[in-house]
């Protein structure tokens, strides 16, 4: 059952653009779910939904009230760790645990993992223990022998004559001509032969880690009547104990364990399902009959946690002489550790490209596998898409963002290529290659683009309980992994019911609520927002049924205007009404809806950089960015502007810092801390501009999209673009140290 | 880390007849010793605190004009400090940009100058390490991570000294005082370090029950100008990659009679520039002869491949510190 609805997407306000760029708009009819809310247009009188609101959790976060994993102590908590490899490539010969059992405090110390060790960070024996300091003891305690052999640590490496293979079922390169390692679009060879302006060169960047402040993971409790509890630091609280292996380890099948994720300190993308150090922690609570916290060390964290591959990208880039793209060829390497896929660049989506090969392939390596990264492939691509373009428009004599609008037909991004050109300055900020100085200091400005496509999906649920103080309970097992989805369901459903956001209360991360989707891909939001609308107007409509009995009217005569119930004459709020449900309340669920057909599944981004390069040094410091980004409809615009900061302040240490650096001997990490693995700091961060425009997707009843990753996009492809703007060469590896910034001045 | 006995003494002699009783380490900020310990790097069954010894945060002028700092001061206090700021200028602009405000506020002058080198193949139980042993130094080597190791001296080990006070203080002629079981001594800071050897992992010639008491900077006999300069690849909270103090001593033609420059995280202790020093001797202390005495700064480097960039950092180090310093000259100070 359905009713057909027109109504107006697209960007939301009155900018006068809109009406210069028609497609900024546009009319659509749908047939929307009996049962779903009608989509909010882009006239919707909204009250709370748009506006700047705290997080809901800000205060318990700021006070340390917030529970994190580590924080969950239960009574006879045991602690766990794990043995791993020194060494990339080795053959585990021997595992002798006899003195770490000897130890007082220690429970458990036996083998895990295989005897095949590939990467530095390989499982080879795990502790456990009454306290941390015998686990420490345990673990030092616990004697390994291993066969060594020589490793293939880097892409070149791996790709050497008589580079020892890492996976014997494969080769480290996939060959030229592996079709699956192929895209094509158009006549590139031809297209190339004919472009007027040729340009060509290569761009590397470095493997960075996901260093999320809370480590990877969990506390295991198997309950005396045969229930079990896993507080886990994860992305997904739905499956993460639903298949085999958790069930096995723990003894207890999946509809007896329940998983808890109330508060969460970073995931990225590196915290999906139950790892392997998840599943042993669960078989030590087993074998121990205690309750057992597994967190990864912050070591461990960078060698085994997750990380983007690193890329080696050739490109070329052909156009005509007024700045028009006609083809771009690629050839992509990139490591992404032990394992297959997951390297590589995203970046022929952006811009016009009617004539497109690209070849790219991943390299396995002797080091640990690399996982989903906020935007995975994205800012890689965007590093060397962009670099090209900005070397194609000094060969065409052309303005970077002029040749970026010529070939740019996203109706958003159009508008927000202006808005970000005027909010910095753009003509005025550029250097030109060394005009703008202080001393030893050159400025300049960069620029570059994101997209992305999150409409969100699944057919999630949300329950809601209505009390008659006028609060509600608001429960899904979705987790909030920092990025406000508590806030955002809380917005939503205060919006419905016409209340404070303050009598909404979200509780998430519970399996023993509703599913939720994990989150990943950014979808999070469009995925559990609508369904928390939804469920929202089902409390609205069940609370309208009980005022119709109190008011002795039809329920259909019982009207919704400004935030109250109306029928002749009569007005209630919905607290005022809430006071009929009694107590024991009334309970009602939303479900989310398949997407409808909405125009705006693209999102769009602009991210503009002025640095500062410091010629003698090679020290770059970032000044400003200014960030418009299109997040569909803009639920609670703080924190998206939050997500915005996070993602320039993180794409902005790509550019700059981040490295991991593997000694190429041995293959280990030398640089496992966060004194010696750089991250950007608060002394770094830059003014950020964040200018959000709100459009309304049209692919659900709010309209929403989603924001975390292509926030991270563009940043280091408009840094790297500034200090070519800045200096006049430009840096093609990232992180731009001091030491390539100077080998880039050396060699121009 | 491995359990360890904490103990307390309250005067510096019973420190002592402790560290000499028990083998233990000294104990006072324990920002890099509880680093070194949680990665097993060190592994002391004592630990021997100086944080129940009064009086060891003294600043003070002296009589004399000499400055004496307690070696519990902490780097906050000393970026801060009015005696430090007027009479060292150059030693708290150096404290000030080291770390963070939270390290600042717990790391001490005599733990800073004890500290050991950040080189991850030292940090990192891992690898072998010269320093901790091994025969050769696996960052000397093709498959290396190189790039913040050091560009002078640095055969057998390429391991770089991380303070950036040290070379400050060095430059400023600063005498270590320490005390031992067979009493106090006082020692020149330049003659305090020893090279690297197979197994010895301090940098300072220190022996096991001897600590760190006070750092005295002498008075100065003549005009002088002083300088700093970090260069840094964050702008705060991060180790410096060549840090640099400079006092050049004038006479009264305004000729330079004296010179020290010292660098910092550049060799596996702080590193002299000889040659810039004689180059900016008997010269009018001026733009041209600091550009010599910077290029001179570089001579006898031995970079390895992958550190180059370094010695370049050398040049503009020496140059922007000893241009700061005659700037400073100008301005009237100090």
């Amino acid at each position: 059952m359905a009713r057909r609805v027109t109504y107006t997407t697209g960007l939301v306000g009155s900018d006068e653009r809109v009406a210069q760029h028609p497609q900024a708009r546009r009319e659509i009819t749908v047939d929307v779910h009996d049962d779903d809310a009608t989509p909010w247009g882009v006239d919707a009188k909204l009250r709370v939904v748009g506006t700047d609101v705290p997080r809901v959790d800000g205060p318990a976060k700021a006070t340390g009230a917030a529970k994190y994993t580590y924080d969950i102590q239960p009574q006879g908590l045991c602690f766990a760790g794990l043995v791993t490899s020194p060494h990339a490539h080795a053959e585990v010969q021997a595992v002798d645990v006899a003195a770490a059992l000897k130890i007082p405090g220690v429970l458990v110390a036996r083998a895990a993992g295989g005897r095949q060790v590939t990467f530095p960070g390989s499982i080879v024996a795990v502790v456990c223990a009454e306290s941390e300091e015998a686990l420490d003891d345990g673990l030092r305690a616990v004697v390994v022998t291993y066969d060594v052999k020589p490793p293939a640590v880097t892409v070149e490496d791996a790709m050497a004559d008589g580079a020892a293979q890492v996976d014997r079922r494969a080769p480290n390169v996939p060959p030229e001509d592996d079709p699956r390692a192929t895209m094509r679009r158009g006549d590139a060879q031809g297209a190339w032969d004919a472009a007027e302006v040729k340009v060509e060169g290569t761009w590397r960047t470095a493997i960075q880690t996901h260093s999320c402040l809370e480590p990877h993971g969990v506390v295991v409790q198997v309950m005396p009547d045969g229930h079990a509890t896993i507080w886990a630091s994860t992305q997904a609280t739905s499956g993460f104990a639903a298949g085999p292996a958790m069930s096995r380890a723990l003894g207890v099948p999946a509809a007896k364990i329940r998983v808890l994720t109330e508060h969460m300190g970073g995931g990225f993308g590196s915290k999906f399902g139950a790892l392997e150090w998840d599943v042993l922690a669960a078989e030590l609570a087993r074998e121990t009959r205690r309750p057992v916290r597994m967190l990864l060390s912050r070591r461990l964290e960078h060698l085994l946690g997750g990380n983007r591959p690193d890329s080696i990208q050739q490109m070329e880039l052909g156009g005509t002489k007024d700045g028009r793209f006609t083809v771009l060829r690629g050839d992509v390497l990139g490591t992404a550790g032990n394992a297959a896929g997951g390297a590589g660049s995203n970046n022929v989506m952006v811009y016009g490209l009617p004539n497109v090969a690209m070849r790219q392939r991943t390299v396995r390596t002797h080091t640990a596998r690399a996982a989903a990264f906020r935007a995975p492939r994205h800012p890689q691509g965007a590093f060397a898409l962009e670099g090209v373009i900005d070397r194609f428009a000094h060969a065409a004599g052309l303005d970077p963002l002029e040749v970026r609008k010529r070939n740019d037909d996203h109706p958003i991004r159009r508008i927000q290529w202006d808005l970000a050109a005027e909010r910095i300055g753009w003509a005025e900020a550029r250097g030109r290659g060394g005009q703008r100085k202080d001393g030893p200091w050159r400025f300049g400005v960069g620029c570059a683009a994101a997209r992305w496509s999150n409409a969100g999906r699944g057919a999630w649920r949300v329950d809601l309980k209505v009390h008659a103080d006028g609060h509600v309970a608001v429960m899904s097992g979705v987790q909030d992994i920092g990025t406000g989805t508590r806030t955002l369901m809380a917005v939503l459903v205060a919006e419905e019911l016409g209340i404070g956001v303050d009598r909404v209360d979200v509780r998430v991360g519970d399996t023993d609520y509703p599913p939720g989707p994990g989150s990943g891909g950014s979808t999070t939001s469009p995925s559990i927002g609508p369904a928390a609308r939804e469920a929202a107007l089902h409390a609205r409509e069940g609370v309208a049924a009980k005022l119709a009995e109190a008011w002795d009217v039809p329920v259909a005569d019982i009207g919704w205007k400004d935030g109250h119930y109306e029928a002749g004459g009569r007005t209630a709020s919905f607290e005022e009404a809430a006071r009929l449900v009694g107590t024991g309340g009334l309970a009602v669920s939303g479900t989310r809806r398949p997407n409808y057909e909405g125009p705006y599944g693209e999102t769009a981004g602009v991210q503009m950089a002025e640095v500062a390069v410091d010629v003698e040094t090679g020290v770059v410091r970032v000044k400003r960015v200014v960030a418009v980004h299109d997040a569909g409809r803009l639920v609670d615009t703080l924190t998206a502007r939050s997500q915005v900061n996070g993602g320039v302040l993180q794409g902005i240490s790509f550019a700059l810092h981040e490295e991991r650096r593997l000694d190429r001997a041995q293959g280990d990490m030398v640089n496992p801390t966060f004194d010696t693995y750089r991250i950007l700091g608060l002394a770094d961060t830059p003014q950020i501009d964040v200018l959000l425009t709100s459009v309304v997707s049209g692919f659900n009843n709010a309209g929403i999209m989603g924001l975390g990753e292509p926030a991270t996009v563009p940043t280091a492809a408009a840094v790297a673009g500034a200090v070519y703007d800045a200096i006049g060469v430009q840096v093609t590896e990232l992180p731009m140290t001091p030491a390539r910034v100077l080998a880039a001045l050396e060699g121009a | 880390m491995k359990a360890f006995t904490f103990v307390r003494p309250r005067t510096v002699d019973a420190a002592v007849a402790a560290l000499a009783e028990t083998g233990g380490a000294v104990h006072a900020g324990g920002v890099d010793l509880l680093d070194r310990m949680k990665e097993h790097v060190d592994e002391p069954s004592h630990l021997v605190t100086l944080l129940d010894v009064p009086g060891r945060d003294a600043i003070a002028l002296e009589d004399d004009g000499g400055v004496h700092l307690g070696a519990g001061v902490t780097l906050a206090a000393l970026a801060e400090n009015d005696v430090v700021r007027r009479f060292l200028p150059s030693l708290a602009e150096a404290a000030g940009q080291a770390a963070s405000p939270a390290i600042r506020h717990r790391a001490t002058l005599g733990g800073n100058l004890a500290q050991r080198t950040r080189c991850g193949y030292f940090r990192i139980a891992s690898f072998s390490c010269l320093k901790r042993g091994a025969d050769a130094c696996p960052v000397r080597a093709e498959t290396g991570v190189q790039e913040t190791a050091a560009v002078f001296a640095n055969e057998p080990c390429a391991s770089a000294h991380p303070s950036s006070l040290a070379p400050v203080l060095q430059s400023l002629g600063a005498q270590l005082g320490v005390q031992g079981p067979k009493g106090a001594r006082s020692v020149s800071l330049a003659e305090a370090w020893r090279a690297p050897e197979k197994g010895v992992a301090g940098d300072l010639a220190l022996a096991a029950d001897e600590l760190i008491t006070a750092i005295v900077v002498p008075p100065r006999t003549r005009p002088q100008r002083v300088g700093y300069e970090e260069v840094r690849q964050k702008a705060a909270f991060d180790w410096a990659l060549v840090s640099c103090g400079v006092r050049v001593e004038l006479d009264d033609d305004g000729r330079v009679s004296d010179a020290s420059i010292v660098l910092g995280s550049v060799a596996p202790t702080p590193w002299v520039a000889t040659a810039a020093e004689a180059a900016l001797r008997g010269k009018a202390f001026g733009a041209e002869p600091i550009a010599a005495a910077a290029k001179a700064a570089t001579q006898g480097a031995t970079p390895l491949s992958g550190n180059t960039y370094k010695v370049r950092l050398v040049e503009v180090a020496v140059r922007r510190a000893l241009t700061r310093a005659l700037e400073g000259a100008k301005g009237g100070a100090r």
